[in-house]
């Protein structure tokens, strides 16, 4: 029987595709809890919100708004992002079963869209072998797995438009003339770069610089311009229509593009026009200094494959090769944008490098043998040859540090809601309005982010109280705190990972984070224990709630309304 | 038509074999996300962009990320006026609509260019 190489190459690129799903679905295989950093928590919360109300809104729910409220700064109170990816999220969470699996898998898909993106245009490119290979290898790229796994969910999904959009460009471009022309592939550059727009406006950005320096490139390679004023008026219209849907958010992404910040005007010194990155310095705190370094994220050995692969494009100059130039130099304009005062989110376009580096260092591996004169069949063995050493060092050097990654992340009990938290955060959804605050005392600071995933599966306005206790602030300020913070709050006591403190392991890995980031809590507990903190909260419990009604005590939480 | 038989059938066959992949790893919720993801976001804008000269392979993948902007704005203003849940339904079946009326605007320009 002879198979069709059609569906053989569909095959093999599918086998990979769901390989590397496997492998970025590990954090939720077997844990169903949700996970994250800030980030994730708010675009977990604002999907699982429309589908659970079954409606979508314009102004902010009280739990997102107390948070977010001012990130909007077109129409503040509205949501700071368009709307689609959200809802793309909800609709997926409304038509399979479950709150958590549905979400996390439909972003997993979103996040891991730039391999099929990237498939798809190499593959049109330069062939099957190419594609394939620099799927499996972005697969394990560690500057796309670290923001999956921190929450920067639409940007992930964003960066996938980009070698689209430029691909539509260039198929429009390249076949143009007056005679015979596509123009459908303009019109489709334009309604996907306004989609690109709606799911995350940085990767757009980065799309329409592509364009520009991709349209010069072109410009001077074919000497042709394609001007049809039709064809760029009808994608204007496409484009115009769909920006206008939601106005709220379009007009924030005019106001932030415009605003001037007081980092823009830190201007860098010229030394960093010879790096990649920004300096790791200027995001110490936020971001791990491992993910600017290109032996870590990249690996080593890809190196003198990537240069091999731009110099091979460089001296080939196809205008296939231009495209891939084109989007390298776009790259790099992209992450020096701080030289004409652009400094915000720089870090973030970081973690599209791997996107255009891998497919150039695949074709530079491939493309070994074609520098050299081999006779027969020896060049086809080499190439071949070259392609098993990619995967095999692929799987040798980067693949255990991704599985690893993704494996362990978030494995702590500690660092995500445990089912007595979930059973609280369903209760207080169930028997509170929407616009009652909560506040709970509990987790402590270091691992506060548990508060806010209450708020977001309570879609209960969350505050978080564990400072005042700790720094003993109550006992002085407690009028105020009463007065601002507490009256008429229903107040949430959580001893729930206390009772995982039996396990000694546990509480050693919870004071290790205290330690490791200084804590001033440490300093100030009695007994410098995590128990420490328990008995404060114990003994504020018990001197200032006796007389507020407790309303829910289940699994060592409990939740008070308090009465002025 | 046996052609786009065959590419309906190879389709099928892809999303079965996703489905039961995710059924292994995730359960019931991860066979049926990967089945809405099909069914919502690729299928209808599929069915539109079926109608214009473009590759197989083309059709498939900008249907897709097409399909996650047009159907979810959609969704969101229907589901301003009327239940989420509904305005899913509503959203599915006005793309499926306009994919049959632009296949036939387009049908009737081509008579007009035979004739």
């Amino acid at each position: 029987m002879k198979i069709n190489k059609r569906y053989l190459e569909a095959a093999v690129f599918i086998a990979v595709y769901l390989f590397i799903l496997y492998l970025w679905t590990l954090p939720f295989q077997g844990n169903q809890m949700p996970y994250g950093e800030f980030d994730a928590i708010s675009h977990w919360g604002l999907a699982d919100f429309i589908e659970q109300t079954d409606r979508t809104f314009i102004y902010l729910p009280p739990f997102l708004d107390n948070l977010y409220g001012g990130d909007n700064q077109f129409k503040p109170h509205t949501l700071w992002y368009h709307p689609p990816f959200h809802t793309d999220l909800a609709i997926i969470s409304a038509f399979a079963p479950g709150r958590v699996v549905p979400i996390f898998l439909t972003n997993a898909i979103f996040a891991t869209a730039i391999i099929i993106s990237i498939f798809f245009v190499i593959r049109n490119l330069y062939g099957f072998l190419p594609a394939v290979l620099s799927s499996l290898l972005l697969g394990f790229s560690l500057r796309d797995i670290m923001p999956y796994l921190w929450g920067q969910w639409p940007e992930r999904f964003g960066y996938a438009f980009i070698p689209l959009a430029l691909y539509c460009f260039y198929a429009y471009y390249t076949t143009y003339t007056k005679e015979n022309n596509k123009p459908i592939y303009l019109y489709l550059a334009g309604i996907l770069l306004a989609v690109q727009l709606m799911i995350h406006p940085l990767s757009f950005f980065h799309s329409l610089v592509g364009i520009f320096v991709l349209g010069i490139a072109l410009l001077l390679k074919t000497r042709k311009l394609p001007l049809n004023w039709k064809h760029i008026g009808i994608t204007a219209a496409l484009f115009l229509i769909l920006f206008a849907v939601f106005p709220y958010q379009s007009g924030n992404v005019i106001k932030s593009f415009t605003q001037d910040s007081k980092r823009e005007h830190e201007y860098p010194s010229l030394s960093r026009l010879f790096n990649w990155a920004p300096d790791p310095k200027d995001f110490t705190g936020s971001v791990p200094e491992s993910y600017f370094s290109f032996r870590q994220m990249h690996g080593l050995w890809t190196l003198p494959f990537l240069l091999i692969g731009i110099l091979f494009l460089a001296i080939r100059r196809e205008n296939r090769d231009i495209f891939l130039l084109a989007w390298l130099i776009s790259l790099y304009l992209i992450l020096h944008r701080d030289f004409i005062g652009k400094f915000f989110f720089l870090h973030r376009s970081l973690s599209a490098t791997a996107h255009i580096f891998v497919p150039i260092t695949v074709i530079g591996a491939l493309s070994i043998p074609s520098l050299i004169k081999l006779p027969g069949n020896y060049g086809r063995f080499l190439k071949y040859g070259a392609a098993i050493l990619a995967v095999a060092l692929a799987f040798v050097y980067n693949f255990p540090q991704a599985q690893s990654t993704l494996e362990a992340a978030y494995a702590s009990p500690l660092a995500r809601l445990n089912p007595a938290q979930l059973e609280a955060s369903e209760w207080l959804k169930g028997n509170l309005n929407e616009n009652q605050n909560v506040s709970i005392i509990g987790p402590p600071w270091q691992i506060m982010q548990k508060a806010d995933w209450m708020a977001s599966f309570s879609h209960r306005t969350s505050f978080f109280f564990e400072g005042f206790l700790t720094w003993k602030t109550f006992n002085e300020n407690r009028e105020e705190t009463v007065k601002y913070h507490l009256l008429n709050d229903y107040i949430v006591f959580d001893y729930s990972d206390i009772a995982l403190l039996p396990d000694k392991g546990l509480a050693e890995e919870l004071m290790d984070t205290l330690r490791k980031r200084n804590s001033l809590a440490i300093a100030l507990l009695p007994d410098k224990s995590y128990n420490g903190m328990a008995e404060l909260w114990l003994e504020f419990e018990k001197q200032n709630m006796g007389n507020h009604a407790l309303l829910y005590n289940n699994k060592n939480i409990r939740v008070y309304k308090h009465e002025g | 038509m046996k052609a786009e038989m065959k590419e309906y059938m190879g389709m099928g066959i892809i999303l079965i074999a996703a489905m039961a992949f995710f059924y292994f790893i995730l359960g019931l919720a991860g066979m049926v996300s990967v089945l809405g993801i099909f069914l919502l976001f690729i299928a209808p804008m599929h069915l539109i962009l079926d109608n214009f000269e473009l590759s197989r392979d083309e059709k498939m993948i900008f249907s897709f990320f097409i399909g996650v902007g047009v159907f979810p704005s959609l969704a969101y203003w229907i589901g301003m006026l009327i239940s989420f849940k509904a305005a899913i339904i509503i959203s599915f079946v006005i793309l499926i609509i306009a994919g049959f009326l632009i296949r036939r605007h387009l049908n009737k320009d081509m008579g007009k260019e035979h004739a």
